[in-house]
């Protein structure tokens, strides 16, 4: 009894950890949690992805974070400057250019924007990347996947794995400060 | 015992323990103000708006209190005039306070319908027509922001019959101005829409009110129409020493990521104008970046000031201080500390932050007391009364904080006011396992003084004006009569 009971403790802490793979959108697509890799800044770290395997190209890697109180609580994320401006882009490159024009997105029920950006990096490599914000009030979550395969499988299996339930409940719980 | 009966004991005695901490400092209405060498004159409910930028102009032989107020709640979207008998969007009170025991109200000038920070008329300065070069000597002025979408100027000569002179619109956000009374300059804090922030300075002529003229747009490079990459931070507003001082103080950021931005002011408005990042960058002298942490609100500057330790020194014996204060923007603690700093900026291309103040949260369990703690803003006014000895600090649920700043190294509070919470005081939500979880807390916003020593502090959760005045060893910091 005491081995089944712990057995179905390990399962469910399992379950809930970050460092366990998210079931795939697709057959051959996964993604696994990684370090959070950048230096502290104005908000605390978030969570990051890796994928690897056919629908992401080569690599894709996604990091998402809540910013509280970093929203116009009336307006939400309005327009593409403003995910210009509030996404993590700057965290990998200061240096990006938006590919297009943005559109509205939803996600964990919260409505935003998504805009799709060539991305220098410091090494002169170029990446695509799809900077995401969504809001709840004033406060926002914010989503940027990047890699260096083409734009719009980024954006498809970025937008896949946001969907996932498993991601959804974090996000939700995230933006309630649990 | 045995050992349920001890584990219930246990359970009841931490529960009684725990909800007397928590709940010990909690406001209630008809309790006295807490107060240390501060006293309430008077006070106004101000129709129960939420306030924010108070401006006391000495008009002729009164004195008028003008108050912006944010947009209402979602309760009360519009509150009710008493004076109309009609629900009016908050835009801006008039109040006269020759006074202070009896403020009166005066006149309520509705602002653009919206809630919170998306209506309202937030921001007021006040010029008298007879100062400005270009304006109508019976006039006085009062620029006012509009909601997010213009700036407004009323000739507020008859303060309870204001009339609209003119408008500056079609913009995306407004905020904290600044305007040059002498000079008729003014640094609108606007949101030109072609930019790619929502709040960046449009410096106009306002030396003839009734024909405003742009000078320029300014803001950081890459904030500029057609720029790429990562967006600096948003400013949220300038202070300028006019053509004397030849500085303008620019404050970016309100909680994260701030900047102080000095820029020679003569550059700035004569200048190359086209707003490429080389222009942008002309008549910068320095940036001095902040902790990601905090925010620039309000950047306040105070020049040559005499620092007694350094009296002796044969270098260096005055210095330049710039007081920067954070904005608090989260309820209960819920971000890093927002604070004051103070940046010693003589010499100018390399300012350092010197020393800092905050209220200690276990002096009243700040953080347990509902809404936001941390700092707001400051007092602006440049009075001799108080400037460069005291400054005075809005620290929303920690009321107003009086600080003796004559040795701005080692800033030192001598005294305080949180005024109780009203029936009006609004309540102040945090997410507690996905539900909203209220309490009601004074949240004093802002700050503002007159030449004869009074202090205007209002509240952004509808409890109104109180009208203070220094009392005991605070009194003599400023050199007031006991």
């Amino acid at each position: 009894m005491r081995r089944l009971l712990l057995s179905a403790f390990a399962v469910a802490i399992c379950s809930l950890s970050g460092s366990a793979a998210f079931q795939p959108a697709g057959p051959v697509e996964r993604w696994h949690e990684i370090a959070w890799p950048f230096p502290r800044d104005g908000w605390p770290a978030g969570r990051a992805f890796h994928c690897a395997g056919e629908r992401c190209g080569d690599d894709v890697e996604l990091y998402v974070r809540p910013k509280a109180g970093f929203c116009n609580c009336d307006g939400g994320v309005a327009d593409d400057d403003e995910v210009d401006r509030v996404t993590d882009l700057d965290l990998m490159s200061e240096r990006f250019v938006a590919l297009e024009p943005g559109k509205a997105i939803r996600f964990a029920g919260m409505p935003g924007r998504l805009r799709d950006y060539d991305l220098r990096m410091s090494d002169g490599s170029r990446h695509a990347a799809v900077g995401m914000a969504v809001s709840r009030r004033c406060d926002l979550l914010v989503a940027v996947a990047h890699g260096a395969g083409a734009v719009s499988g980024i954006q498809r299996v970025a937008l896949d794995f946001l969907a996932s339930s498993d991601m959804a409940r974090w996000m939700i719980s995230a933006m309630d400060g649990r | 015992m045995t050992g349920q009966i001890k584990l219930a004991t246990y359970f009841g005695i931490s529960l009684i323990i725990g909800c007397g901490s928590t709940y010990a400092q909690q406001q209630v209405i008809g309790a006295p103000p807490e107060a240390s060498n501060m006293r309430l004159v008077g006070a106004n409910d101000l129709q129960a708006r939420s306030a924010y930028q108070p401006t006391i102009h000495h008009q002729g032989d009164r004195w008028i209190a003008y108050i912006g107020h944010h947009g209402g709640t979602d309760d009360i979207p519009a509150p009710l005039n008493p004076l109309t008998g009609k629900a009016e969007p908050n835009g801006t009170s008039i109040v006269d306070v020759t006074d202070p025991a009896q403020p009166k109200y005066l006149r309520h000038i509705p602002g653009q319908e919206g809630k919170y920070e998306a209506g309202g008329a937030q921001m007021v300065r006040v010029c008298d027509g007879k100062a400005l070069p270009k304006g109508d000597r019976n006039a006085v002025y009062m620029l006012r922001s509009f909601g997010s979408e213009a700036h407004e100027i009323w000739n507020v000569a008859d303060p309870a019959n204001p009339v609209l002179v003119t408008r500056i619109g079609d913009l995306k956000d407004t905020h904290k101005s600044w305007w040059e009374c002498d000079t008729g300059i003014a640094f609108l804090v606007s949101g030109a829409p072609d930019w790619r922030t929502r709040r960046m300075t449009q410096v106009y002529d306002l030396s003839d009110p009734a024909h405003p003229v742009k000078i320029r747009d300014f803001g950081l490079p890459g904030q500029e129409p057609g720029s790429t990459g990562a967006v600096p931070t948003e400013l949220h507003g300038p202070i300028s020493t006019g053509p004397q001082g030849n500085r303008v103080y620019f404050g970016y950021g309100t909680n994260k990521g701030g900047f102080l931005q000095i820029v020679d002011r003569e550059k700035l408005i004569n200048g190359p104008k086209e707003p490429t990042p080389d222009n942008l960058r002309f008549p910068e002298i320095a940036r001095m970046a902040m902790s990601a942490f905090n925010g620039a609100h309000t950047t306040f500057p105070m020049k040559q000031m005499p620092i007694a330790e350094f009296a002796h020194d044969k270098d260096g014996q005055t210095r330049d201080i710039v007081m920067i204060v954070d904005e608090a923007i989260l309820n209960e603690c819920s971000e890093p500390r927002q604070m004051v700093w103070f940046a010693d900026v003589t010499v100018e291309n390399r300012p350092m932050m010197i020393s800092s103040f905050t209220v200690p949260e276990s002096s009243g369990s700040f953080c347990e007391r509902g809404g936001r703690f941390g700092s707001h803003s400051s007092n602006e006014s440049m009075a001799p009364v108080y400037y460069e000895k005291m400054a005075f600090i809005a620290f929303f649920n920690a009321g107003v904080r009086a600080l003796d700043i004559r040795d701005p190294y080692h800033p030192t509070e001598v005294g305080y006011f949180i005024p109780p919470i009203t029936a009006a005081t609004d309540k102040r939500c945090v997410t507690i396992d996905g539900k909203d979880r209220c309490k009601v807390a004074i949240q004093t916003n802002n700050v503002e003084t007159d030449e004869r020593g009074y202090i205007y502090i209002v509240d952004r959760a509808n409890t109104g004006l109180h009208i203070l005045e220094l009392t005991g060893a605070a009194r003599a910091v400023a050199g007031l009569p006991r």
